[in-house]
């Protein structure tokens, strides 16, 4: 199947700019216009260009009429300047971004009665909350054109086509390749490794022993291999505890992992029990081993039925459980469903209502709670020396939020704009979260039940927690909102899929951009110029009250145009970092002089102590 | 510091008084503080100015007797004092020390500044600058000394700046026509020629009496082709009823060239009644974390800003965009007329957004303006008092300036903390410029010879380097807000 996509992007690539001829199904421009009309990027091609008779229903300023371009990567509208009127509107969305397309009004003579209110055209359902609605009109079968277009492009995975990661042509300098910024032997290293007590294990180079892992793993010293293959068939999808993290002083660690496979037949393993022992073992401080089931005790018990369950206690002697009430994907699904309407809200006296609309999502809720989740962890593991397994059911949604979040808590490095990048691809990417599923990339199914916004959660918490700490952290908002934009788009490889072992076989690293690669290019535009490392020693623990807690509408409200910042904050921040830059080489110059200064006239100051001396000893 | 932050930190303050009783002495009474030092070598010491203290609850029990100061900045501060005497004695001579009447006897009037200042705050603003500045762009204005004596309007300042055509003759027909003598005068002159100016309400009465003068002199500010709009902060019904009382509006049959907005804001009362609902939201720590957003919703404190802010922004719409001049008012104009027009230039003079201007502003539009800051402040939202006079208009402006911080991060010199300061100071403070409730009545009290201002505090060295936004940068344009209510924040200040 690979290599029939595979011929089908060469075919393209040696036609060069001209679309194969079956790829178009009505322009109305030759293709010589085309590219003034829309900026494309490299690999990108206008697939349906429509320039008259669209209307975008905009649900902040009305009816806007004109064009509407559809190319291979994204659904284009906008509304060119006029010699009255310079300012050009434009709506821009990556295909992949689109979640669902459906056609409305029209269709029946009833319908088209109402015809004021539910005029003919296209529903385009977006990942990113947006909900855009076009007019078209009904005579010249435009519309069935430009559904049956998008219906094609929008969900490459349905249709048995390449995503649009797979042409996107840019060239990135090799220094900012995004693919090496993160190793995990690299990462392990920087964090200590190897200690006393930990060792490296290439059980998993094939991926034999869990699927779903990276191959690099750290486990504890004394557990041989056949151990870990033991132990992986008493835990969810093989997924045993690994190291996460280490305290490069207490030696206390975060390691993860899924649920145990208990059962109704109560069943214990020695391996696991054993193994779970020797995590704790580990850390000479502790005389416990903290678990940290993030589910609510109602739902761990709940699993036994299907097989899976908890530690229990008589069988853990040496470990004490602590669940964190985090809900389930489909809860947080659900609560991001209320906050898009009550966010898109179209009636006015919702105004008033805000508040209360915006408590009854819950969403700041579940926030909450992940943070005090990891806050908790975090603390007990500085403080208390502790060394933390967290897992929920399958180890690769909750746990990567709360190991990830009590990660950037703990250890400075995950703050900046490097550590942040690697605390990703480590905890998110190389463990497993289903991006593929969790996001549905180029999915038709847009109700899948398992799709959720768990990694919009994440990055949630991670702009809750800027907001409460704005100088500790060294990038912006601005890399966050990017990452969720691309998360969506399609566009880079890093995203794509649900595991390390996929995305190897998929050989996405040569095949695709990374976004990191386009981060690294753009460094300037996501650095916060308030980011001072004094805090490079600290834990943060952030409040995790409701009350500290606000809704992020730069993200979520970022398509109203009136929530568009009015100043250039950006620029500013970039001039400060300029500014900052330049004291720094200032300091740095004066210091390297001064050094210089104390190191050649060396004989100077010697000599005058030398003459101060010498009349004294007269 | 947030509301919240301040909660938690006082609540640990208070746990720590709890467990460490025996080491603080807090019994160092003083005329106007509550001092409470620890003994135990360590240097710790509280200062609570008796003036801040909003009310004292006291919980007496067998083994311990407690006292709990609640402070107009809201926090709270529980001390526990070993003889049940002693507690009543502290208690009832911080209850009296705390609500003097008599501006002379209170702590500004004894205090003797420890900093360094270069100008004298009282000295910095005054309305011959401002006319000078004014004559620069129109020839139309005078100031007028018609109210030297006070007597044509009480709360008024002794000069004001009119038009230039009206004689005093004719501004004293309109004084007595207006609600408290308070006639039109000028507030703000727009860089395109417009004006916002500010009054009382018309005593119309039922009968519809009209003043020649006052029309007259109103009209004079449009000239004989502009058009300009009366904002008036109360809604049609409560302007009409206001009829009843002797006050009324303008009917546009007498002013034929302006147009009238309603525009709702609540009155003083409300207000007060508002934050003290917010203060106990913030302050309720048994309630679960999910109520938190409703109940901030039914403390009404967001509506209340918003409303403000979209008011004001009405008036900067119609002076800036629609190139029409503004007068407005509501019943007595000390309120939520200030809040508007001094709103609407923070949102249309880039002047005002500096540290200077900013204090200019407050100066003109609020002291001088003659908002009745004594008994405004006099209470805040934890007295057990029943509010009569009291209203947090001022600290609703502040809000509002914060909002605008938190929406445009650049264009502000001073950073919240500084709003939060003001704040504070305007309940409670060591300088005199926030006493009284008028021009008149700082004079009768001599606040100026007598005291230290604000001002030359906040542009002292020593000060001002704090208040400072890091990232300002100056802009020269006019700011348009968003009033959704998904871009206010609660202002932890």
């Amino acid at each position: 199947m690979i290599e029939r996509i595979e011929l089908k992007i060469m075919d393209s690539s040696k036609n060069g700019q001209e679309v194969p001829k079956n790829e178009i199904v009505e322009t109305n421009v030759s293709n010589a216009a085309r590219s003034d009309m829309v900026p494309v990027i490299p690999g990108e091609q206008v697939c349906i260009a429509l320039l008259k008779d669209v209307t975008y229903l905009c649900p902040y300023m009305g009816a806007i009429s004109g064009q509407l371009i559809i190319t291979n990567y994204k659904l284009y509208f906008c509304k060119p300047s006029t010699p009255e009127k310079e300012t050009i509107f434009v709506v821009e969305v990556p295909l992949c971004t689109i979640s669902r397309v459906e056609k409305v009004g029209g269709a029946t003579t009833a319908s088209r009665a109402t015809d004021g209110r539910n005029p003919y055209g296209l529903e385009v359902g977006c990942k990113d909350m947006r909900v855009l609605r076009f007019v078209m009109r009904q005579e010249n079968r435009q519309r069935r054109m430009v559904y049956e277009k998008l219906q094609e492009l929008c969900f490459p995975v349905s249709n048995k086509m390449p995503f649009f990661a797979y042409i996107y042509k840019e060239e990135y300098p090799e220094e900012a390749n995004g693919w090496m910024m993160y190793s995990a032997k690299a990462e392990y290293h920087r964090q200590g490794l190897p200690v006393e007590g930990w060792r490296f294990t290439k059980a998993n180079s094939k991926y034999e022993l869990c699927d779903t892992y990276p191959q690099l793993l750290v486990v504890p010293s004394p557990a041989s291999d056949d151990d870990l293959k033991q132990v992986s068939q008493f835990r969810s999808r093989s997924r045993i505890p690994v190291l996460s993290w280490i305290h490069p002083e207490s030696q206390a660690t975060i390691t993860r992992c899924s649920q145990p496979l208990v059962g109704i037949g109560n069943k214990r393993s020695r391996d696991d029990e054993r193994y779970v022992h020797l995590i704790l073992e580990a850390n000479p401080h502790a005389h416990k081993l903290l678990i940290f089931d993030a589910r609510p005790q109602a739902n761990a018990v709940a699993n036994v039925a299907r097989g899976g369950g908890y530690e229990k206690s008589e069988a853990y002697t040496t470990s004490e459980l602590i669940f964190c009430d985090v809900h389930n994907i489909h809860v947080m699904r659900e609560s991001l469903r209320k906050l898009q309407d009550t966010c898109f809200a179209q009636n006015p006296n919702e105004d008033k209502h805000w508040l209360s609309n915006l408590e009854q999502t819950q969403w700041l809720h579940h926030t909450k709670v992940i943070l005090a989740a990891a806050t908790r962890i975090a603390d007990r593991v500085e403080s208390g020396k502790s060394s933390v397994l967290v897992h929920c059911s399958d180890g690769w949604d909750r746990t990567a939020q709360l190991t990830s979040l009590s990660m950037i808590m703990l250890d400075s490095y995950y703050r900046t704009l490097q550590g942040f990048i690697v605390l990703i691809e480590k905890e998110w990417l190389s463990f497993g979260h289903k991006f593929q599923q969790r996001i549905g990339h180029g999915d038709k199914n847009h109700s899948d039940s398992e799709r959720s916004p768990v990694f919009l959660q994440f990055i949630d918490c991670v702009w809750q927690m800027t907001q409460q700490f704005p100088t500790a952290f060294e990038f912006n908002e601005y890399l966050l909102i990017l990452i969720l934009e691309h998360l969506y788009s399609c566009l880079f490889g890093t995203f794509l899929y649900n595991c390390d072992r996929e995305r190897r076989k998929e050989e996405v690293k040569k095949r695709t951009k990374s976004l990191w690669s386009l981060v690294h290019t753009r460094e300037d535009d996501y650095l916060n110029a308030l980011y001072v490392s004094a805090y490079q020693n600290h834990v943060l623990l952030p409040v995790p009250a409701v009350r500290h807690l606000d809704f992020w509408s730069n993200n979520y409200a970022r398509w109203n145009p009136k929530m568009k910042s009015q100043e250039p904050i950006q620029e500013r921040h970039k001039e400060l970092l300029k500014i900052r830059d330049h004291l720094r080489k200032k300091v740095e110059d004066l210091e390297r002089q001064l050094a210089a200064k104390q190191l050649s006239p060396s004989s100077g100051p010697k000599l005058t102590v030398h003459a101060d001396a010498e009349p004294l000893a007269v | 510091m947030s509301k919240e932050e301040c909660k938690y930190k006082d609540q640990q303050l208070l746990m720590y008084l709890l467990s460490a009783a025996e080491l603080y002495q807090p019994n160092s009474l003083t005329g106007h503080h509550l001092i409470l030092y620890s003994q135990d070598g360590e240097n710790k010491e509280y200062w609570i100015l008796h003036k801040n203290v909003d009310s004292v609850e006291k919980r007496y029990s067998q083994d311990r007797n407690a006292l709990i100061f609640k402070c107009k900045n809201f926090k709270k501060y529980q001390l526990t004092i070993p003889s049940f005497e002693d507690a009543n004695n502290i208690c009832s001579s911080v209850e009296a020390l705390s609500c003097l009447g008599k501006p002379s006897l209170q702590y500004p009037y004894f205090y003797r500044p420890t900093f360094k200042f270069e100008e004298d705050g009282f000295d910095l603003f005054h309305v011959e600058h401002e006319f000078t500045d004014l004559c620069k762009k129109s020839d139309q204005w005078r100031i007028s000394s018609i109210n030297l004596h006070f007597k044509a309007c009480k709360s008024y300042p002794s000069q004001v700046i009119v038009p230039k055509l009206i004689d005093d003759r004719a501004i004293e027909k309109s004084a007595e026509f207006r609600q408290d003598g308070r006639f039109p005068i000028l507030s703000y002159y727009h860089t395109n020629g417009r004006v916002v100016m500010r009054c009382g309400q018309p005593m119309t009465g039922t009968s519809n009496k009209r003043c020649k003068e006052d029309e007259k002199m109103i009209n004079i500010i449009l000239g004989p082709a502009h058009r300009g709009y009366i904002l008036d902060t109360r809604t049609s019904q409560s302007a009409t009823n206001a009829r009843s009382k002797g006050g009324g509006f303008e009917t546009e049959f007498n002013y034929p060239q302006w147009r009238k907005i309603h525009h709702g804001l609540q009155k003083h009362k409300v207000q007060q009644e508002s934050l003290i609902r917010l203060v106990e939201a913030c302050h309720d720590q048994s309630t679960n974390s999910e109520k938190w957003q409703s109940k901030l919703e039914s403390s009404n404190w967001l509506s209340l800003v918003k409303e403000t802010l979209s008011a004001a922004c009405l008036v900067a719409q119609c002076v800036d965009k629609e190139g029409a001049s503004v007068l407005v008012h509501g019943s007595h104009g000390v309120d939520c007329t200030l809040q508007v027009t001094a709103l609407t230039q923070v949102l249309l003079d880039p002047l005002c957004r500096t540290m200077r201007g900013f204090l200019c502003l407050i100066d003109r539009e609020w002291i001088k303006a003659g908002h009745p800051f004594a008994s405004r402040c006099f209470h805040s939202a934890l007295s057990n008092q029943k509010t009569q006079m009291e209203g947090p208009s001022f600290t609703v402006f502040l809000d509002c300036v914060f909002q605008l911080q938190q929406q445009f991060p650049l264009a502000f010199e001073f950073n919240s903390r500084f709003l939060c300061e003001l704040s504070r100071h305007a309940y409670a403070s060591q300088f005199g410029t926030f006493l009284c409730n008028s021009e008149m009545e700082r004079r009768q009290h001599k606040v100026q010879t007598k005291t230290v201002s604000l001002w030359s505090y906040f542009l002292s060295e020593e000060v001002l380097p704090l208040h400072l936004n890091i990232i300002y940068e100056s802009c020269n344009g006019v700011i348009w807000p968003s009033v959704a209510p998904h871009s206010l924040y609660l202002w932890d200040g």
